[in-house]
């Protein structure tokens, strides 16, 4: 197993990111001869997570690399002066696990039955997200408490204050601040979305029609309670241009997840680094199968087909086409199937710009308990509606896209020490409005929970991140492969994951492209998607001997 | 070990994730089939990549459960490790104590892991093929009771007929660097046993109870009168106390 260049591979994982690990675990049982490599010396790909020290070298690598790395740019690092105690607070750079993939998993998402079935969930954990809070700027606060709930947290005169979203009905009837008129249609709205789907004549007609409008129209929703459905849509647009067909399906989604896991909470994290943790550990199953390993070492070349003759010619390939392909060390590798992910161009018009921030408190007030009988709340969500940190007379271009998103992770989520805490936001813009907006929110999120003394930033990263529009089918995303010369039966060969979608919630049609490209591999013949047997000695708590 | 039988009272229990880490052959394999299975094969076929193997260990005050990482081979890429020893909360760095180069790979894995990873590892030091040094009695007990270190060392001496004496790694030389480092040091035989299960006992006790609880380690953490995994979402649905898969108890 010394080179590589000696073995006929039936398979080429190209990178470590969250698809290819998931291919390495689907493939774990499957026979195949697996040779799974990555660029860079570290696993995750868009998916890694990062000590501060990792952090500082990728940050630099992405300047090095220039364009030909599309996916991440503009990374920058900030450890702002504060006075020596914030300063010394910072620990040593493995206390930390900064996470590139904070993405929140929705209870219902297929993700986690296939970790189950696949049996990998055993060296995972997840955690639980707790409250959703949207914020509210200073002078209006008081108007706008509308949506409001028992907890509130930082009504303060001056700063802006974070409501908390009603995550059910109880919630709505025990809001105090809300009048009969309101509660009534909430919670006329949530029955609705319960059975969205059966009733399309409220619906349809507005399906391209504003979220905000619909609400008002269709359900007299006051537009002080618009922003806390907004938020869990997720959406990066305002509520007037969220569209309702996009809108309704994901806060059903959110709604029909709570309980599905334990009670009041309806999305999970994994712990030690976000999806980081699942590329991880996709990646050891696929080790335990026998596949081999290379950190450091990418694709040098194109592909090549090692018989381009037929191969011009051929529409489908035969058992024994061979691919070679070129490492970056300069070895040349001979297997049968590529797969591996689509770098977005630098066209693409999807972008957000995102900071992580690394806060000196633990900022309890975020994490309130979620419900009797539930798991401790590792996470929580911060929703900062457009026009909320910058006025709308002050901003140069349109607001619709300036919602940011903040997602809270506790210390048990290992990412940082104890008393301290990771704030991940995001935004769908680019470029200086964007640095803004991000330094704002967190801004205005630590000073608006009023914790005593003001938690202190010790630490920051932001960075751009580019992805495409929309998820394409696999098999147009054949014709943008891998390689720059092509032919018929190359194209069938190599088997392309479109880019890390920028969703802040974990896109289950990841599942949808992994299952295709390992059908495609190991033919009708190859059972279930993702079910394996506990290996021997690696089973539950019951099983297996003590001492 | 202790009180394997009192299962009534429920302790507290923690995951620990262990790695094992070594050159080729020194014996990885053997020892984790020991400590899981209490077996021992004499020409059993090398692991490809990694294996992961769970077993439990008793202490008085509480269980801690072992899921143990195996690697293997590929050393030439050095890609495999980092993914098991990331998060791990200890390590088990193996040498065989016939192989005097043996020890050498094991303190370059030991330097690895120092810049790699978790702060606060809980690393073991391990010269496994302990019945291969001469004039051995402890070579036919399985899991002795000895201290293992007043074991080891006082056999140490002896080891002069040179005949049946295949060491090449004297005792001294192991312990001192083992202490300079900070690491636990045990010889070990997984072929007859000895000192098996008091290395992963050993470990278990030196995890600082702090980092069962709260992350890598770092300390700290006051969790006052919470459960230790109260913050972890179970996944397959038996949070309440429903029937055990698989299990006919
Ligand atoms: N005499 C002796 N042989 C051992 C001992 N442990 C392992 N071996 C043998 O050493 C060889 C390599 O063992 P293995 O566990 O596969 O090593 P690994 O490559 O480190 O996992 C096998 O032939 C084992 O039977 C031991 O304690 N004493
Ligand atoms: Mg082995």
């Amino acid at each position: 197993m010394e080179s590589l260049d000696g073995t006929d591979w039936d398979v080429l994982i190209v990178g470590t990111g969250l698809s290819q690990s998931l291919l390495a675990t689907a493939l774990s049982r499957s026979g195949k001869k697996i040779l799974h490599i990555d660029k860079n010396d570290y696993y995750g790909g868009s998916e890694a997570a990062f000590s501060l020290q990792e952090a500082e070298g990728w940050s630099r690598s992405v300047a090095k690399d220039g364009s030909s790395s599309t996916t991440f740019a503009n990374v920058s690092i900030h450890q702002p002066e504060g006075s020596e105690t914030d300063l010394t607070k910072l620990l040593s750079s493995r206390a930390y696990s900064l996470s590139l993939s904070p993405q929140l998993i929705y209870t219902r998402s297929r993700i986690l039955p296939i970790l189950v079935s696949s049996k990998v969930h055993r060296q995972l954990e997840f955690l639980a997200v707790g409250a959703w809070w949207v914020y509210t700027p200073g002078n209006s606060a008081e108007k706008l408490s509308g949506n409001s709930s028992q907890s509130r947290s930082g009504t303060a005169v001056g700063h802006g204050a974070l409501n908390k979203v009603p995550s059910g009905r109880e919630d709505i009837f025990a809001a105090q601040d809300l009048d009969m008129k309101a509660k009534r249609s909430l919670i006329k709205f949530l029955r609705f979305i319960g059975e969205y789907e059966e009733q399309g004549e409220v619906w349809e007609a507005h399906s391209q029609a504003p979220f905000s409008t619909f609400l008002s129209e269709q359900f007299r929703i006051p537009v002080a309670l618009h922003a806390s459905l907004l938020a869990l849509t997720l959406s990066s647009l305002d509520a007037d241009h969220t569209t309702t067909e996009f809108a309704l399906p994901r806060i059903a989604r959110h709604l029909r997840s709570i309980g599905s896991l334990g009670p009041g909470f309806g999305s999970v994290i994994p712990k030690w680094g976000g999806l980081s943790e699942v590329c991880q550990v996709g990646c050891r199953a696929g080790a335990v199968g026998g596949a081999v390993y290379v950190l450091g070492n990418g694709l040098a070349g194109p592909v090549i087909d090692e018989h381009p003759s037929d191969g011009a010619t051929t529409e489908t390939a035969t058992s024994s086409d061979h691919l070679m392909v070129v490492l970056k060390d300069g070895e040349s590798v001979k297997t049968r199937w590529i797969a591996g992910s689509r770098t977005p161009q630098p066209t693409e018009p999807q972008i957000c710009s995102k900071s992580i921030t690394i806060v000196s408190s633990s900022i309890e007030a975020l994490f309130p308990p979620i419900a009797e009988g539930a798991p401790k709340p590792a996470g929580a969500v911060v929703f900062f509606p457009s026009g909320s940190l910058v006025p709308p007379d002050e901003e140069d271009a349109a607001p619709t896209l300036s919602s940011v998103y903040v997602f809270v992770h506790s210390s048990d989520t290992g990412e940082c020490p104890a008393n301290q805490s990771i704030l991940y936001a995001s935004v769908a813009l680019a470029g200086d409005k964007a640095v803004n907006l991000l330094d704002k929110a967190v801004q205005s999120l630590l000073s608006s929970v009023n914790a005593q003394p003001q938690p202190a930033i010790l630490w920051s990263l932001r960075y751009e991140q580019r992805s495409q529009l929309t998820q394409r089918s696999q098999l147009t995303q054949r014709q943008e492969n891998l390689a720059s010369t092509r032919t018929a039966s190359l194209d069938q060969q190599i088997l392309v994951f479109p880019p890390t979608s920028l969703d802040l919630a974990f896109d289950d049609s990841v599942l949808d492209q992994v299952k295709g490209v390992w059908r495609t591999i190991v033919g009708d013949e190859g059972g279930d998607f993702m079910v394996f047997e506990d290996r021997e000695g690696a089973g539950a708590d019951d099983e297996g001997g003590e001492l | 070990m202790a009180d394997s039988g009192a299962t009534s009272a429920p302790k507290p229990s923690s995951s620990v994730k262990l790695v094992l880490l070594g050159e080729a052959a020194v014996g990885k394999s053997s020892l984790v089939m020991r400590f899981v299975n209490n077996d021992f094969q004499e020409n059993k076929e090398p692991t490809i990549g990694a294996a992961f193997l769970t077993q439990k260990c008793n202490l008085p005050t509480r269980t801690i459960k072992f899921e143990i990482w195996d690697t293997a081979g590929q050393e030439r890429f050095a890609s495999l490790a980092p993914m098991y020893y990331r998060n791990a909360q200890a390590a088990l760095v193996v040498y065989d104590i016939t192989k005097a180069s043996s020890l050498q790979k094991a303190q370059h894995w030991v330097a690895e892991l120092q810049r790699q990873a978790s702060p606060g590892i809980v690393i073991a030091l391990v010269g496994n093929k302990f019945d291969l040094a001469s004039a051995n009695p402890a070579s036919d007990t399985s899991t002795g009771g000895d201290d293992a270190d007043a074991t080891a060392t006082a056999e140490e001496e002896e080891d002069v007929d040179g005949e049946s004496d295949a060491r090449k790694v004297p005792t001294k030389t192991a312990k001192a660097y083992a202490d300079e480092e900070a690491l636990l040091f045990f010889e070990t035989s997984a072929k007859t046993g000895l000192n098996v299960a008091e290395v992963f006992t050993a470990i278990a006790n030196a995890i600082p109870e702090t980092s069962l609880k709260g992350p890598r380690g770092v300390g700290g953490q006051t969790n006052l009168g919470r459960q230790e995994d109260s913050a972890r979402v179970n996944l397959t649905g038996a949070n309440v106390q429903g029937p055990k898969e698989g299990c006919a108890c």
